[in-house]
């Protein structure tokens, strides 16, 4: 009983509404929506921000490895570093538990460099991601504030338009830059790295990322699972103006591995570990960083859902083409007809993650049917692909068989087919197959290219169709 | 050879084997996705456990597709290069040595397209 009570005072105590204000940032209550609710129940106050001691890290072309070190509270530091309002701004902002100067933060910003002229600030909050989430998630509005206020010094001191920045922000680092569009209108743009799930999904527009909060805010979700149970990290509902759901949001491949594979990673036993515990999540950034160096490897295909966009109802792109995933969506920023769009598509297991998807039609042709698999890899201008599986089961000669191929190398024009099949056991009677016609199908611009061949062939015996 | 560094490293996945009941499509032991780790290729789904030096672990990979490096099936079941897909065969000078180290290089090429141009 005295429990109870105890707890009632409690929660009446803190239900009162508490605020604390910091100088050049303002007041941060924890009234409604910021505490209180059933997202979230638990009430915090930010802490202040020397407390949270944020850095920005600044990587330009003059100084692509090492960074300097600016600051808006002392803007002579801007003046003397290698900012050049001449170019475009973006900052990348980390996550919970997450480091600033983590590689993953820098290796973007030197990505970046290789195909652009930019300033690149890598935003280093880490004293206050590392605590409780609760705390953590509260800890975003300075940290917001303060790249807020950091824009409005450009904008008052040097003339540098805000349309000019670009905020990448993964996990927490996603709502900080929400926060920062929502103080500072005017952003040209906000990329929400799988942003965060708990605490922030289901509440009002103010509190996370929204499409309010830019003038064009796109998002990738690779771990949208509910948190409980499945442990998703990232928000599943659609909150930009353009939302990708890579391999369908919920489970990227690459990330089921068994533990001790996972953790000793190919890249080593620190990004192993974090794989382990938040593969999925981080996969968001991955693919943004891949998405630099390959333009038209993630073009994201509109559609109600992932089961859908598995069947022929979301192919090929249409005529205005399809949004590129990560660094180059803004291409498409003046083509938004919808008011949310959901885009779909696959990506590989492991670093190169492009894919360039392509449509394969076969017909078959031989005397008796037989029960197997075909294989197809296509050839052209640009390589050739690996032998992928489009079909299992019984292989009657004569019908069709449609499926897709997520091809690793971009093929271009398309030049030839090889048809294999293999009925996994050794038949007897030497059953023999061909491929009659096949029809490929790109993705990107919709070009179909015409393949004949002409008799059958074993298994395992590769048969080579022309164009015809 | 193939097995002087991960004995260690089998005990653990033959101890995890029975806490951790496999799912249908995957396991610890065979059928091996992409990336994981591996002794031998019979354990890989994609069949080629591949390493990059002597002293590297093994995971599994994809095989080569046409016009990529290879090496010819060897008895050690982990390859510097992987086999060929099926319907492709190694284009290679075998030399004992490179038989012996595991170090005969080739090129996997389909026997029937040079026939057809």
């Amino acid at each position: 009983m005295l429990g109870i009570w105890i707890l009632a005072l409690f929660l009446l105590s803190t239900a009162e509404g508490k605020e604390v204000c910091y100088e050049r940032l303002g007041c941060f209550s924890d009234d409604i929506p910021w505490s209180g609710t059933t997202e979230r129940p638990i009430h915090k106050l930010p802490w202040d921000p020397k407390k949270i001691d944020i850095h920005f890290n600044l990587y330009t072309r003059e100084n692509p490895t090492s960074f300097q070190e600016i600051s808006a509270i002392d803007a002579s530091t801007i003046d003397y570093s290698n900012f050049n309002t001449s170019r475009i701004t973006r900052f990348i902002v980390h996550g919970f538990i997450d480091n600033g100067e983590e590689n993953w933060l820098s290796d973007m910003c030197k990505r970046m460099l290789t195909v652009e002229d930019v300033n690149c600030i890598c935003v280093d909050w880490k004293k206050g991601a590392r605590c409780q989430y609760t705390q953590a998630s509260n800890n975003v509005r300075v940290v917001g504030a303060e790249i807020a206020y950091f824009v409005n010094v450009l904008k008052e001191k040097h003339g540098y338009s805000p349309a000019d920045v670009h905020i990448i922000g993964h996990s927490l680092g996603a709502h900080v830059a929400g926060e920062a569009g929502r103080r500072q209108p005017g952003i040209g743009r906000i990329t929400g790295l799988d942003p965060a799930q708990p605490y922030f999904q289901g509440t009002p527009v103010e509190v996370r990322l929204d499409k309010s909060d830019a003038e064009f805010v796109d998002v990738i979700h690779t771990d949208s699972a509910p948190t409980i149970p499945y442990l998703g990290f990232g928000m599943s509902t659609a909150i930009g103006h353009l939302d990708f759901y890579p391999n369908g949001g919920e489970q990227m491949p690459g990330c089921g591995k068994n533990p001790v594979s996972q953790i000793v990673d190919i890249d080593g036993i620190w990004e192993g570990t974090r794989d382990f515990v938040a593969c999925n999540h981080l996969r968001s950034y991955k693919y943004y960083s891949d998405s630099i160096i390959y333009p038209d490897g993630f073009l994201g295909y509109a559609c109600a859902s992932y089961d859908v966009f598995e069947t022929e109802n979301c192919f090929p792109c249409p005529q205005e083409g399809c949004p590129n995933m990560g660094h180059f969506a803004d291409k498409f920023k003046g083509k938004i007809k919808n008011n949310f769009v959901k885009l779909y598509l696959n990506t590989g297991e492991a670093k190169d993650f492009a894919l360039w998807r392509y449509k394969v039609t076969v017909t078959l042709s031989g005397n008796s049917k037989v029960k197997g698999y075909v294989n197809l890899a296509l050839y052209g201008s640009g390589g050739n692909t690996r032998q992928h599986q489009i079909f299992e089961g019984t292989l009657q000669p004569d019908n069709t068989y449609t499926s897709f191929i997520d091809a690793e190398v971009n093929i271009g024009t398309v030049t030839k087919v090889k048809f294999l099949w293999n009925n996994n056991w050794l038949n007897p009677t030497f059953p023999k197959l061909g491929a009659a016609t096949i029809t490929v199908q790109s993705g990107e611009n919709g070009k179909e290219f015409r393949f004949c061949g002409s008799g059958t062939v074993r298994e395992d015996v590769l048969q080579t169709l022309t164009a015809c | 050879m193939a097995n002087t560094l991960p004995p260690c490293l089998l005990l653990v996945l033959l101890l995890l084997a029975p806490v951790l009941p496999a799912p249908h499509k995957r396991g610890l032991i065979f059928n091996l996705d992409t990336g994981e780790l591996c002794l031998q290729s019979a354990q890989c789904k994609d069949g080629c456990c591949h390493r990059d030096g002597g002293l590297s672990l093994a995971r599994c990979v994809p095989k080569a597709a046409e016009f990529q490096e290879c090496s010819p099936k060897s008895i050690y079941g982990v390859y510097y290069k992987c086999p060929c897909e099926s319907g492709l065969t190694c284009d290679v000078d075998k030399t004992i040595v490179g038989s012996i180290t595991n170090s005969d290089f080739g090129t996997c090429k389909d026997p029937r397209g040079s026939r057809l141009w």
